[in-house]
């Protein structure tokens, strides 16, 4: 057996003091390792008391009382953590439990022990602390764990993951159905990084769409790593997902104003070189006119000159009519959309031209039973219909009866109207980027063609949001296809 | 005036700036005479033809006005297809480009291609006419 000396160099080196207790006289002694750790004090009053107003941090001081009081007369187990002040005058964690006394019937001493766990607290503390701001980062960035443990086939998320995918806390994803949790465009991007991440260990960092238990369609960024074993082989993939979906949404939207207004501008910048290009056309023969006036010597040669005059006025003022055709698209923009029904639309159409329909003889074919109605500008729905109606008769094939197809449909959750022809189509090889550009005309030997239907159609489209395409083929016909 | 221009070509949609080149050309007797086209593809066709009979030189201007804003072939247009046949043509054929785009774009774009002499921006003057044509006599 160990002597009291040994024993107590073996408590002091591990910092474990202990008080002995006669339960008769209820007499209290310290060991000497607890002397030195509270400081060695001199004590005149009563050793409990001391140690209860002088040593004992006073939260614990209600508590210590009663314990120790059923300790004494009940034996009741005591374990309690405390904070006891030392002798350079700071307080630290100590466990304070009694040594279970093997006689169970008869008892004259108790001995309560004092462990210091302050560092063992302080770990806790510092991990309770870490934890704590790992889960506020997560909540607040919205950023969830999961591990896939790829030999045994088992998929684990954290809560804050399960909270972003709208699971239940106990759901248990199902190894075979986590892809169901991707958006299926982007099946094949996650396999990959996942398949290359198993196979070969590289890492992957991916932006994708993923789709929670509701249903719901939303964008995360994600992480994932391998976890190697002993073995250096891959049995796991772990990382984090990060719900981005209204940074992403908030980017595709700034993107998409971006477009806009790169757009508009290109629209305006386009229509300021029309309007100087346009007028100045004028503006220069009228100048060449008054040049030449000067110098004309007979009667006959300003009259003819003044009969110039007269042409430029002409078509300075229509130019000046058609480029309020196109500023009225700009400034219509602020009309309400509203619900209008393609086959009424198509009548007001057909009505107002109908003596150019008879004269060509012109049939035409509109299938509106896939989509009836449309939230859009009246005027605009018409105006569209009109251009790519005469358009399509217009430059119909010498010889053959006109016929236009117009048809409406959804495809992907968007409207379109598509208006084909017969027509002698035109080389997109060639023409195809001037398209919709102004005053552009393709063919010889049409007095009709201005050049400006196909711009406004295309400004008005755009301006609504929309985009419009063409396919053509020479002598066979041409299709626009308007995706609203 | 000494020495004067025998073919000019002119290659515009514009009627009226047309008919007064016409008359500026007559009242000062600037050329023999005029071809006129209303694109460029008109144009394209009458070169083409003449290249194919060799002996038809004289049918060649010494001078090109070419308008870029033309319907069915734009002046881009026929720049592009003239290069391809320019060296086929026995002949020095002085080539401006005429336009009432001040488009520093479109200026860039002329100065681009050799054969362009220089881009006259609408409207000309008399002054400039006759110097032009001056030059390409002498």
């Amino acid at each position: 057996m160990l002597s009291d000396l040994q024993l107590n160099s073996i408590l002091q080196d591990f910092d474990i003091a202990y008080w002995k207790i006669n339960l008769f006289s209820k007499e209290i002694g310290w060991s000497q390792h607890f002397n030195i750790l509270v400081g060695d004090p001199e004590i005149e009053e009563d050793r409990f008391e001391f140690f209860i107003n002088r040593i004992l941090h006073p939260d614990y001081r209600y508590d210590f009382r009663i314990h120790f009081e059923k300790l004494i007369k009940d034996n009741e187990p005591f374990s309690f953590e405390i904070k006891l002040k030392l002798e350079n005058g700071k307080y630290r964690w100590f466990e304070c439990k009694n040594l279970k006394s093997k006689e169970q019937t008869f008892r004259e001493t108790a001995v309560l022990l004092f462990v210091n766990i302050h560092q063992s607290k302080r770990d806790q503390y510092t991990i309770e602390e870490n934890f704590f701001y790992y889960r506020e980062t997560a909540e607040m960035t919205s950023t969830g764990g999961w591990y896939v443990d790829t030999l045994h086939k088992n998929i684990y998320w954290d809560d804050v993951s399960k909270k972003i995918l709208d699971c239940p806390r106990d759901f248990q994803p199902a190894y075979e159905d986590h892809m169901n949790f991707y958006a299926k465009e982007h099946h094949n991007r996650m396999r990959n990084s996942f398949d290359k991440c198993e196979n070969y260990g590289i890492p992957f960092k991916l932006e994708l769409k993923m789709v929670s238990f509701q249903n719901r369609e939303f964008w995360v960024r994600l992480t994932g790593k391998p976890v190697y074993s002993e073995e250096q082989k891959v049995v796991g993939i772990r990382g984090v997902l990060q719900n981005v979906d209204e940074n992403k949404n908030n980017e595709l939207n700034l993107q998409n104003s971006l477009d806009i207004i790169a757009t508009q501008n290109s629209r305006l910048f386009n229509f300021a070189h029309i309007v100087s290009h346009h007028l100045r056309s004028h503006s220069s023969n009228l100048s060449l006119i008054v040049e030449l006036l000067r110098e004309s010597k007979t009667d006959k040669d300003k009259l003819d000159l003044l009969a110039n005059v007269e042409d430029v006025a002409g078509n300075l003022d229509s130019a000046i009519s058609r480029l309020n055709d196109i500023v009225s698209i700009q400034t219509s923009l602020r009309k309400e959309r509203v619900k209008i029904k393609f086959e009424e639309a198509l009548e007001i159409v057909l009505a107002s031209i109908s003596s150019l329909i008879n004269r060509e003889n012109a049939k035409i074919v509109a299938e509106f039973q896939d989509l009836q109605e449309i939230r859009y500008i009246p005027e605009y729905l018409e105006s569209i219909l009109l251009n790519l109606i005469t358009n399509a008769i217009r430059y119909k094939q010498p010889g053959r009866k006109p016929v236009i197809f117009i048809q409406t449909y959804i495809e992907n959750e968007k409207e379109y109207l598509e208006v084909s022809d017969n027509g002698m189509g035109i080389d997109l090889a060639e023409h195809g980027d001037k398209m919709f550009g102004m005053y552009k005309t393709f063919h010889q030997h049409n007095p009709e063609a201005k050049g400006i239907g196909l711009f406004i159609t295309k400004n008005q489209v755009e301006a609504l949001g929309g985009n419009i395409s063409v396919s053509s083929t020479l002598d066979i016909g041409t299709t626009f296809k308007i995706k609203f | 005036m000494g020495q004067k221009v025998e073919l000019a070509c002119i290659i515009d949609d514009d009627k009226i700036y047309v008919n007064l080149v016409k008359k500026i050309i007559e009242i000062k007797k600037l050329s023999e005479n005029l071809l006129i086209y209303k694109n460029g593809k008109e144009a394209l066709d009458y070169f083409k033809l003449i290249m194919e009979n060799a002996t038809d030189e004289d049918k060649l201007p010494d001078i090109i006005f070419l308008d870029l804003n033309m319907p069915v072939m734009d002046g881009w247009e026929f720049l592009n297809e003239f290069i391809k046949i320019k060296n086929n043509l026995n002949k020095k054929i002085t080539l401006y480009v005429v336009s009432s785009s001040i488009d520093p774009r479109d200026l860039e774009r002329a100065k681009s291609f050799n054969m362009v002499t220089d881009y006259l921006i609408k409207p000309i003057e008399l002054k400039k006419f006759e110097k032009i044509f001056a030059k390409t006599a002498a």
